[in-house]
């Protein structure tokens, strides 16, 4: 067991290293989500003015609900390119030849995942605070909240590491990028559910990540959630796209990595 | 009779990508210890053999152990017995040396006392100590190569797969790979499996040979014993004239048979050896053929190579493509 942890740790260590020690890498990373946050929460804050827009702790909070599961998801992504790049130069070919256990190069992959979006958020957050947004969650929402952004960082990480070791090659960017993109799109990004209209209702009441969103926001406005829902949603998704993965690695083993 | 079990043992070992028999039913035996040189052109399925012992890429025919585990279905035991330096080395131009065996230590699950230690002696070994701390994205082709072998020791293994290590590097570069190869083999009793296109490579490196062209293993044995099988000298001879070539070759006929030679030249493999050397001489001189060059050519690799195929090596290499995303 400690072998596999020990190559897990090592993939993850790799992952961060190189991330932090290059700013080219790194400045997207935390820039990104701040635009999203500044420009949506910001720019369209009079939606918060809308008849029917009953969320108690304000628009600022309801959009950082957003751009926070969006800066996780996108963070699991992000993961997906450099799993994608390590296979498309040969690096990858090193990681399943050292590995005793290949399944913990992925467990690698996830935790320098989670440990870069864990630092993403967490300076969203201190923004957000920063500049107005108040969540009335208690200590243990937050720690709810936590588990929950960490389990669709997994999921988003998962789907594109699937994704990147069958396809192997950077080029496989689109295909992990825009599933995320359309689904989080086709949630109730500005207005609450019952705000949105026409076919985007539809798709939005039946999209999973609208639990997951609806979750979030509930967690920030400490109004109580439907745990059971949210976070079987969240166990469901990370628990699917954990097994897309490994037979992702079982792909990469059968054509040659 | 050894009690050991082989360092690695392969039987009909086959790998086809669609249409293609990259490998096509292979079979030899390494014994511990031994430098073994896999010979052949690119493209003739040397490391398609490599990726498929070090569990890189499965088999679709055959079975192979390595250090007693079956590659197929004991893939974590046989990747803890091995390293691998292969063609392309797997580096990140990002990391430093001494980042990149550090991080190797880790996934082969050395603590960190074991980890700080064996990297500095390993960078020590291959002569990297002062360029430990720089990025691999500013080192030479030859320091990469050098790196890449100092990773694939990190954890001691018993059995070195090295995939054309010394393509690309200059003469000195290639002189301290070889005696460092040697040392280990002779010293620490690693088995060496090394695939090369290069002959002077195989021969002095290499205890056995296995030449393999077109996915079969069409010679195997020591050099000595390969080469003592072809036997008889060759004999290359450019006339002074060209127009005298087929006119030479006639009589250089009359001495053995024809084999191939160097552009304008004609040559033969010898009937009597060294011995009937005197007579084509005389034979030539009577003929009034004026020569420009006159070459005896003890056999080489090469010649066991053109023997065993029907062309030489070094021809063969030019030809040569990848096969299906696994060169060699």
């Amino acid at each position: 067991m400690s072998e596999f942890f020990s190559t897990a740790r090592a993939v993850a260590w790799r992952s961060l290293h190189i991330t932090f020690t290059n700013p080219a890498l790194l400045a997207p990373a935390l820039i990104f989500p701040l635009m999203f946050y500044v420009a949506f929460a910001g720019g369209l804050s009079s939606v918060g003015n809308l008849p029917g827009f009953d969320y108690p702790a304000g628009y600022d909070t309801f959009q950082f609900g957003f751009v926070l599961l969006q800066a996780s998801a996108f963070g699991g992504v992000f993961s997906g390119f450099g799993i994608a790049a390590d296979f498309e130069r040969g690096f990858a070919r090193r990681y399943m030849l050292a590995a005793p256990r290949r399944e913990a190069i992925i467990v690698g992959y996830l935790l320098g995942g989670l440990s870069r979006a864990a630092i993403t958020t967490s300076l969203l957050t201190v923004v957000a605070l920063a500049t107005g947004m108040r969540p009335q969650s208690s200590p243990a929402e937050i720690a709810a909240l936590i588990v929950l952004v960490a389990f669709v960082c997994s999921a988003a990480m998962l789907f594109a590491c699937g994704v990147a070791m069958r396809l192997k090659t950077v080029q496989a960017g689109p295909a992990m990028q825009m599933p995320v993109f359309l689904v989080l799109f086709l949630a109730p990004v500005f207005v609450p559910l019952d705000l949105v209209a026409g076919w985007v209702h539809g798709v939005a009441t039946v999209n999973p990540v609208t639990a997951l969103m609806n979750g979030v926001r509930d967690l920030l406005a400490g109004t109580g959630f439907d745990a059971v829902l949210v976070f079987g949603t969240a166990i469901a998704l990370a628990g699917g796209f954990a097994l897309w993965a490994l037979r992702g690695l079982r792909s990469a083993e059968r054509t040659g990595s | 009779m050894s009690l050991a079990p082989p360092g690695i043992e392969v039987v009909d070992l086959q790998r086809t990508f669609k249409s293609l028999r990259a490998v096509d039913g292979i079979s030899f035996a390494i014994e511990p210890g031994e430098i073994f040189g896999f010979l052949g052109p690119n493209g003739a399925g040397k490391s398609t053999t490599v990726l498929m012992l070090t569990t890189l890429l499965p088999p679709t025919g055959g079975r192979a152990t390595v250090a007693g585990f079956d590659v197929a279905s004991q893939g974590p035991d046989v990747r803890r017995h091995i390293g691998a330096a292969l063609q392309e080395a797997a580096l990140d131009p990002l990391l430093t040396g001494r980042e990149h065996l550090r991080l190797q230590a880790s996934l082969q699950g050395l603590g960190k006392p074991a980890r700080d230690t064996r990297s500095a002696e390993l960078l020590e070994r291959v002569g990297l100590t002062e360029a430990a701390d720089r990025r691999v994205g500013g080192y030479s082709g030859g320091m990469k190569r050098r790196l890449d072998l100092a990773l694939a020791l990190v954890h001691e293994p018993t059995i070195l797969f090295l995939d054309e290590p010394t393509t690309g590097l200059d003469p000195q570069s290639r002189a301290d790979l070889w005696e460092e190869v040697s040392r280990l083999a002779r010293e620490q009793g690693v088995t060496v499996f090394l695939t090369t296109q290069y002959l002077e490579e195989a021969d002095q490196l290499a205890d056995r040979i296995a030449i393999i062209s077109k996915g079969r293993i069409v010679a195997e044995g020591t050099p000595d014993a390969l080469k003592g099988e072809i036997g008889r000298p060759s004999l290359e001879v450019v006339p002074a004239v060209a127009a005298d070539r087929d006119r030479l070759a006639a009589v250089l006929g009359e001495f053995g048979a024809p084999t191939a030679g160097p552009p304008g030249a004609a040559a033969v493999r010898l009937e009597a050896g060294a011995d009937g050397l005197a007579q084509v001489v005389r034979r030539l001189d009577a003929e009034g053929i004026a020569l420009q060059t006159f070459d005896l050519h003890a056999p080489t690799l090469d010649d066991v190579y053109l023997a065993k195929t029907g062309e030489r090596l070094t021809e063969a290499a030019d030809d040569g493509a990848p096969v299906a995303g696994a060169a060699g």
